[in-house]
């Protein structure tokens, strides 16, 4: 059975090795068993309402076989992007270059640098194990975080975003990183995004071009990898388009990969979610539900059939009640898979 | 005799036809006969003090008196951008540094500024063909600093000269191709030719504002910023040897590089003197080589002359001339004139 959890310090080797052994790049989780760690740390103090992390919170969750108990992907949520230092990207905007007396008007494309989406929330440190990216545990992991923002709304912004992996070439280039970032930070592409997953963003605040960049300056395929996401994230797209997000004006600084958002209270998983009351016993039959009980640490989601009536209560056989530490009695969050 | 004098409406064909001549790139001078006539029209007011002295377009002409036809111009603006923006990009210097990362980079950054604006600029030169030769390019460009070294009170103290940047043959201009035209769907020669016609403010309104990253450009535009088209270096290096330097600008077009001078510091003015004229019967070879010659010029503002002489016709307090060349001055003895070696003497140095 498919549960997803709060990450636990037991989870380090299996979070290393879906962190490394993962193609796609996570700049969010480092490929680093130090960085790791205090990542799982900072989960744990955000979960246990440690107040010396305020404005800061970030939370980790893992996707587990309770079968097994081994881990088969990681989804994270920063509270606060940034996570009080500033959050960057370029925001794709539009100047008119006219000319009355020539009688011409041009558009011209620009990137702003800009520090705009920080404190939104962020949804970020996406793995699942490939094996797993057509199936319903792939839906599970993705939106399992959303039920975790509605039962701890307060903690989280109105405004939810989410960077997609950009255009990469089959050898791990990025040409938006090639024709703009690179003759910055005289780094390639995957240095850059190495140093973005284990260092603070200073360095960011120190080698970015502080003016805005004329799209037209680039080269044809870095233009053409603005706000694209890559191949990979087509599945990860569609599942938040269903949730509402849509693409915004902003793009990632490294590679142009979209960003996508959405208002947190309008997210389809917040909005079609019911709360009910536990009762322990036989399973129904019904249809597939996400179902989530417990707060902070004990939070759990899983999937399970449910013949939702119209009472407050629903019935949930006691294998999976056990999974989510259910009493009879509980107050559930459910939503339709 | 070759000789300097203000230009003026009888010399509208010779200067029409050197200009259809001259080709592409000679921005000030396009080959049209009303835009043409309209800045000989200007000059003879300025010299006419029909306009402020400070705000004049003073256009010199190079005749042949043999031939009785003006082979050459040279002009000087005596403000730049009053009436329209002046525009010139900024070369200069953007350092991003991480301590952490050991990362130190510069980046060449082009800042679009009017920092030229209110100053005098040298311009419009233009030798034909047939007279490029014997020095009168250096006559036909330094006899403006010395009418600049009698007038100083109607100039900026640092004047300045656009020399022409790198274009093909065929007119195609690598920082224009790389940088102009991907805001403004135009040929560099067309675009060229439009700032003749006195729309360049119109076309730099259409430009980029924000400053320009130079790594983002193509290497053969990064190769042309600051540089001059080859048939400009022997004007750099003729400005060059009178104190001309390059000042960071250059022209947002073609990235022709931008050359300044204090005035006072101009080889040709600090080195100027001032004789009496004495009119001599005495036989005179004009034929001698350039850096045997030296400039008279008679001072005047509003009929400004000069011609060469041998150095050898400088005495303590006087020059002596020919009466033709006093004549051609429309000078004669005991006038006040100003002298200054045509070409510097290398040797000296």
């Amino acid at each position: 059975m498919w549960i997803v959890r709060p990450a636990r310090h037991e989870d380090l080797a299996g979070i290393e090795k879906l962190a490394t052994a993962h193609g796609a790049r996570v700049s969010t989780l480092p490929q680093s068993r130090d960085k790791l760690s205090e990542k799982i740390d900072h989960s744990q103090r955000s979960l246990a309402g440690d107040p010396a992390l305020a404005d800061r919170e970030r939370f980790l969750f893992v996707l587990e076989d309770s079968d097994t108990g081994r881990i088969h992907g990681t989804a994270g949520i920063d509270a606060r992007a940034g996570n009080s230092q500033p959050f960057y990207n370029y925001r794709r905007d539009e100047l008119i270059h006219a000319s009355h007396e020539l009688d011409v008007a041009k558009r011209v494309a620009v990137l702003y640098p800009t520090h705009e989406l920080t404190g939104k929330t962020l949804l970020c440190s996406f793995t699942i194990d490939p094996e797993l990216r057509d199936t319903e545990a792939f839906e599970l992991l993705s939106r399992s975080r959303l039920l975790f923002i509605d039962r701890h709304r307060e903690r989280f912004s109105d405004d939810v975003v989410v960077e997609i992996q950009g255009v990469q070439t089959e050898e791990g280039d990025a040409p938006f990183w090639d024709s703009l970032g690179r003759h910055f930070f005289h780094m390639d592409f995957a240095t850059a995004d190495y140093y973005s997953g284990v260092k603070t963003k200073t360095f960011i605040a120190e080698l970015m071009p502080p003016n805005p960049i004329y799209v037209t300056l680039l080269s044809d395929a870095a233009q053409a990898a603005i706000s694209e996401p890559h191949e990979a994230a087509a599945r990860t797209c569609q599942l938040l388009e269903r949730e509402g997000f849509r693409v915004s004006q902003h793009i990632d600084i490294f590679d142009g990969g979209p960003v996508l958002e959405a208002r947190t209270d309008e997210l389809t998983s917040i909005t079609r979610r019911r709360n009910k009351t536990a009762r322990r016993g036989e399973g129904s039959r019904g249809v597939r539900y996400l179902v989530a009980n417990g707060d902070s640490e004990s939070f759990r989601c899983s999937l399970t059939n449910v013949s939702d009536g119209l009472g407050d209560v629903v019935r949930l056989n006691t294998t999976i009640a056990d999974q989510l530490g259910v009493s009879d009695g509980d107050d559930l969050v459910l939503v339709a898979l | 005799m070759l000789l300097i004098r203000p230009l003026n409406q009888g010399d509208l064909e010779d200067l029409h036809d050197m200009a259809e001549g001259a080709g592409k790139g000679l921005t000030s001078l396009p080959p049209n006969r009303d835009l043409l006539s309209r800045k000989i029209a200007r000059a003879e007011d300025t010299f006419n003090e029909r306009c402020a002295p400070e705000a004049g377009m003073y256009l010199f002409a190079l005749e042949d008196t043999e031939q009785k036809k003006c082979v050459g111009i040279s002009g000087i603006e005596a403000r730049v951008g009053l009436d329209e923006v002046w525009y010139n990009y900024r070369l200069s210097t953007t350092v991003n540094a991480s301590r952490e990362l050991g990362v130190h980079v510069r980046t060449p950054t082009l800042h679009l500024t009017n920092d030229m604006t209110d100053t005098s600029e040298i311009c419009s030169l233009l030798l034909s063909d047939t007279h490029r030769q014997g020095g009168n390019g250096l006559l036909l460009s330094r006899c403006r600093f010395l009418y600049m070294a009698d007038f100083r009170e109607f100039f900026s103290e640092k004047v300045f000269a656009e020399m022409r940047g790198v274009s093909d043959e065929n007119g195609r201009s690598p920082l224009w191709d790389a940088l102009g035209r991907r805001f403004f769907d135009m040929d560099f020669s067309e675009a060229d030719f439009l700032s003749g016609m006195g729309n360049k403010s119109f076309i730099a309104e259409l430009m980029p504002k924000y400053p320009i990253y130079v790594p983002l450009l193509p290497e053969p535009a990064r190769a042309v910023i600051g540089e001059v088209h080859d048939n400009t270096k022997p004007a750099l290096r003729m400005l060059q040897a009178e104190g001309f330097n390059f000042n960071g600008l250059c022209d947002i077009f073609d990235g022709g590089p931008v050359v300044e001078a204090f005035i006072h510091n101009v080889r040709t003015a600090r080195e100027s003197v001032k004789r009496h004229v004495l009119v001599s019967r005495q036989p005179v070879n004009l034929d001698v080589p350039p850096e045997e010659r030296v400039m008279v010029s008679n001072r005047s503002f509003r009929d400004f002359r000069v011609t060469t002489l041998p150095k050898s016709c400088i005495k303590p307090d006087t020059v002596s001339m020919p009466a033709e060349v006093a004549d051609a001055l429309q000078v004669s003895s005991g006038d006040l004139v100003r002298l200054s070696p045509l070409k510097e003497n290398r040797t000296a140095k």
